[in-house]
């Protein structure tokens, strides 16, 4: 092992795992003087080519409270046939199908290698995925028409024996009864009124005996498993049937009068469907996808009115208590959330509509549930058409990447509790002896429900350490952690990953240049920045940004190298360099910003922030910057306003934006026509180079980002203009005596700026 | 195997609408992949920028690039080559696909099917079918969905369910608006046919085993 850095990588390639600190300081004084909390991202599912699931079942410890999973830290007899529990010491029987185990002959768990394992389930019902489009009709032509060949693409990309039911609305709300006879059916139900979960399954016939609704229809006892089939049918049952009902469905055909909004029952729509499913199939993986093309106008759960004339509330109204709907709304949503959360059923949102539509309010339906927030203009675009058959994506086995009803479990060493979870779950409220009693996100518990999610669902999870100070460094010197995930894999089987890591314990007053060395300043930062994001959804922004700004203070005395009162002594080390950094860029970011987002925007970018991976996180906190020109191969540069130069083309990634940026040069020469005579063929290149690396981007990134060709004093520069670091301004500029790089018209803080102020207030006795 | 190819996005509905990649380009998506572009460079600890180094800077803008043989051509990022990225454009009509050329075997294996396949399925996808020929006809559609039709119905022929099924998926999703109509009629083909396939081959399995167990069983009752 060379580096941390390596070690840091091999870690996250093997586990999904990555921790704050990879050496801890044992004690909960020593901890908290560390200021970055010690925690960890972890990517649950994580795309693992290398490892086939073992087709048996995990062996347990028998203590009850304690039920951790045999792994590679454990001690085993092999003379005894015994196993010593590692995290609470209980000396366990092997099960008798372990009787032939040896040094020689180990089971898999038990190797080094397999600190992630994952386990085939054989017992238990296997249940199909379920799949509930949620559909509104209140859309222009051209939109209602992409939208309906995008849902009968998507028949051909579901597993064919997933379920499959459709509900749509506008004003008045309609579950469409699927069979296969050519009669279509529906259930009508308005969209004001709010009704329960047993009103919904009474009147949908759910609830046995079937309550006649409408005319009453003849019994049909035979082949019918379960009753709910008249609305959730086999793809490939159907799949004839409901092409036509898609292709045949219509405008909402309510007459929207001159300067109203169409009438929206989006809020009785989803309570239909959270009701649908847990009637039919609660526990059992399933998907709402609600398409939406504007905001809920009536009914529980609306936003805003249907005069056009009041426009829906913004950040300003918010601030103001203005937002007349929003408290009501949020609270159906949440209500429901929590109903399909219970149930194990997640919820996705696709928003497409130039206007805001209601995502702040309804935030929690993705958020809770482990559901995807998609943004869009139109569905008539490439954005919508590409995100949505992205969901329907296949691993290298040919298995779809998605996975339902996911509990995660996380069991610690003695010196360690929980203290929570940041993620797209829920807590199980399961209380236990390695809970903390001091929350960091979503804590009191030790088991989180993720009722959604792929191979980059992504959780941070927090930790304290809770030995005494001066008290010796544990047995063993390591501390452990396990987290195990049940979930239902895509092809329907029960499944459990077994994740087992352990860090060295190191004495903080002896031993911190260890835990220096250990610090993992990306993930530190992507974690700062959840913790951040998780309390700017309740605090004010200002609160938050000082919160920010004084850990980062507090982190820098901790760690830099200086001499009291002397700013220009001070330095840090190579393992915390580019913190700052990040923390300068992530005050800057739209997770913490709201100024030029809307709520709805700003939801939706915290909703992708709060479940992404690091990799992917950090590319939203501090977004890539590569420049491309004659003078060798493209290169990676500062986010700075000097990277801008006359000969340079950039690419900026920031997540959400794919920017390619030519230099002022670069677009005169493009202008002139130079790519086009063969004499000048490399410059031809030089423009397709990024066109390429972005498409690269493009192809990979979930859910698609917007695609943004500009050049020098083009009017879409602004999006690389308001990302760089403003080291010239109109202020400065002369102050640096060349005249290089761009300067960018703001009054904003630069990163020299920050720094200094930084460092003042580091090396100060004051504070 | 699939059609390769990217084209621009709806700017009109979308704002800095990304390009549209081609089902055979998302499938490969998943494979190996070119240097990622994940590289930061730390900012210096004093937060200024440095020098930037703009080889041409101060040299005025509206000379020239380099021409070819000067500079060489710039080495992309990634180790392996780009991906073709143009969009392709579509060969030149080699041969015309003739419609009967793909209805004739689609309608002969809903014949192979009827008798096994419930009536009224069977009728649904005739009808889909007749829409197709309908639609090819009235010259509603492209040379790419004639092509690869053709393509689907030779996969079919060779029992080939997953590839025919593939093709299927890719013209739904590059084709939609042209196939969405009908498609769906000769996905149900293939899963019948192939539902068909199946079962005719566990008869013959099952005969052949029964053949079997007949020949032993005489050496099971001279068992002791």
């Amino acid at each position: 092992m060379a580096t941390y850095l390596e070690f840091i990588q091999q870690n996250e390639e093997r586990d999904g795992v990555r921790f704050s600190w990879n050496v801890w300081p044992s004690s909960r004084l020593e901890a908290t003087r560390m200021v970055v909390p010690l925690a960890c991202l972890l990517t649950p599912l994580k795309e693992r080519p290398d490892l086939p699931p073992v087709q048996y079942e995990p062996v347990l410890c028998s203590r009850p409270t304690c039920k951790a999973i045999l792994n590679p830290l454990c001690q085993v007899d092999y003379r005894a046939r015994l196993w010593a529990c590692n995290f609470c010491f209980q000396r366990n029987q092997f099960p008798p199908a372990y009787a032939g185990i040896s040094e020689v002959n180990q089971p898999a768990e038990l190797m080094p290698q397999f600190s992630t394992i994952e386990y085939v389930i054989q017992r238990g019902p296997q249940s199909p995925l379920i799949f509930l489009y949620v559909v509104d009709t209140c859309l222009e032509e051209d939109d209602l028409q992409a939208l309906k060949e995008s849902l009968q693409m998507s028949l051909s990309l579901l597993p064919p024996d997933s379920l499959v039911g459709l509900i749509t609305f506008g004003r008045m709300v309609q579950v469409h009864e699927l069979s296969c006879e050519g009669i279509s059916k529906s259930y009508v139900f308005r969209g004001t009124k709010d009704l329960t979960a047993k009103q919904i399954q009474d009147m949908l016939g759910l609830t046995k005996p079937a309550v006649p609704v409408q005319p009453a229809r003849p019994a049909q006892p035979h082949e019918q498993p379960f009753v709910s089939s008249r609305f959730l049918q086999p793809v490939h049952k159907i799949d004839m049937n409901l092409t036509d009902l898609l292709g045949e469905l219509q405008r909402d055909p309510w007459p929207v009068p001159q300067g109203k909004r169409p009438l929206r029952s989006t809020g009785v729509a989803v309570s239909i469907a959270v009701g649908l499913l847990e009637g039919t199939f609660p526990n059992t993986g399933a998907r709402i996808m609600l398409f939406m093309g504007g905001p809920p106008t009536q009914g529980p759960g609306m936003v805003v009115g249907d005069e056009l004339k009041v426009p829906i509330r913004s950040w300003h109204d918010i601030e103001k208590d203005n937002a007349r709907f929003m408290k009501k709304a949020t609270k159906h949503y949440e209500m429901l959330a929590n109903r399909a959360a219970a149930n194990g059923h997640c919820i996705d949102i696709y928003a497409c509509a130039l206007d805001q539509t209601g995502l702040l309010e309804m935030k929690c339906c993705t958020n809770l549930t482990g559901g995807y927030m998609v943004m869009g203009d139109s569905f008539n675009t490439s954005l919508f058409k590409q995100t949505f058959q992205r969901i329907f994506s296949k691993d290298f086995n040919g298995h779809f990447r998605m996975a339902f009803g996911a509990i995660l479990e996380v069991k610690t060493s003695r010196e360690l509790k929980i203290a929570g979870a940041i993620g797209p779950c829920v807590s199980l409220n399961v209380k236990g002896p390695c809970v903390s009693e001091n929350e960091l996100g979503v804590g009191g518990t030790s088991q989180w429900k993720i009722c959604g999610l792929d191979p980059t669902s992504t959780l941070g999870i927090y930790f304290e350490v809770v030995s005494q100070h001066n008290a010796p460094i544990p047995q063993g010197g390591r501390g452990a952690v396990q987290f195990v995930t049940h979930y239902q894999h895509s092809s329907t089987q029960r499944r459990i990953r077994v994740t087992t890591v352990a860090r060295n314990w190191a004495d903080a007053q002896s031993q911190l240049k260890h835990i220096e060395a250990a610090f993992d300043q990306e993930a530190a930062a992507v974690l700062m920045a959840r913790l951040g994001v998780f309390r700017a959804e309740s605090e004010e922004g200002p609160d938050v940004l000082r919160w920010l700004d004084r850990q980062l203070i507090r982190l820098c005395q901790k760690f830099g190298q200086y001499n009291k009162e002397d700013p220009t002594s001070f330095r840090l080390s190579d393992s915390f360099s580019l913190y700052p950094q990040f923390m300068f860029h992530l005050r800057r970011s739209p997770f913490l910003q709201v100024f030029n987002n809307s709520p709805d925007e700003s939801s939706c970018y915290r909703h992708h922030f709060a479940r992404q991976d690091l990799t992917q996180s950090l590319i939203m906190i501090q977004p890539i910057l590569y420049s491309y020109s004659f003078h060798g191969p493209p290169e990676p540069v500062l986010l700075d306003s000097s990277s801008i130069l006359p000969d340079r083309i950039l690419l900026m990634d920031t997540f959400f934006q794919i920017v390619i940026y030519l230099g002022e040069t670069i677009a005169q020469w493009q202008k002139a026509g130079y790519q086009d005579m063969p004499e000048y063929e490399n410059f031809k290149h030089l423009l397709q180079a990024p066109l390429d690396d972005a498409q690269e981007i493009l192809q990979a990134r979930f859910p698609m980002p917007r695609y943004i060709n500009t050049e020098h004093g083009g009017s879409q520069a602004r999006f690389l203009l308001s990302k760089v670091n403003p080291s010239q301004t109109h202020n400065n500029l002369y102050a640096w005596g060349q005249e290089t790089g761009a300067p960018i018209l703001t009054d904003d803080v630069s990163l020299q700026v920050f720094m200094d102020h930084l460092k003042k207030l580091a090396v100060s006795s004051a504070c | 195997m699939a059609e390769l190819y990217v084209k621009p996005g709806n700017k009109e509905r979308g704002w800095n609408d990304p390009p549209q990649f081609s089902y055979g380009l998302q499938i490969q998506a998943g494979g190996p992949k070119r240097t990622p572009l994940t590289k930061r460079v730390a900012a210096p600890q004093d937060g200024s920028p440095r020098v930037p180094t703009s080889e041409t800077s101060g040299a005025p803008p509206m000379g020239p690039p380099p021409p070819s043989n000067k500079a060489s051509r710039p080495p992309l990022v990634g180790s392996s080559p780009p991906s073709s990225t143009q969009p392709t454009n579509f060969p030149v009509v080699e041969s015309e696909t003739l419609p009967e050329d793909v209805l004739t075997p689609l309608e002969q294996a809903l014949e192979d099917c009827r008798g096994h396949t419930k009536k009224q399925v069977c009728d649904d996808i005739s009808r889909r079918l007749a829409l197709l020929q309908e639609h090819w006809a009235g010259g509603k559609l492209s040379m790419p969905v004639k092509k690869r039709m053709a393509l689907l119905v030779q996969e079919l022929s060779s029992h080939q369910w997953d590839a025919a099924d593939d093709i299927h998926r890719s013209l739904m999703v590059d084709h939609v608006t042209e196939v969405s109509q009908w498609m769906v009629g000769v996905k149900r083909l293939i899963a019948e046919k192939r539902i068909l396939s199946s079962e005719e081959e566990a008869n013959e399995e099952k005969s052949t085993a029964t053949a079997e167990q007949n020949q032993t069983v005489p050496g099971i009752q001279q068992a002791p």
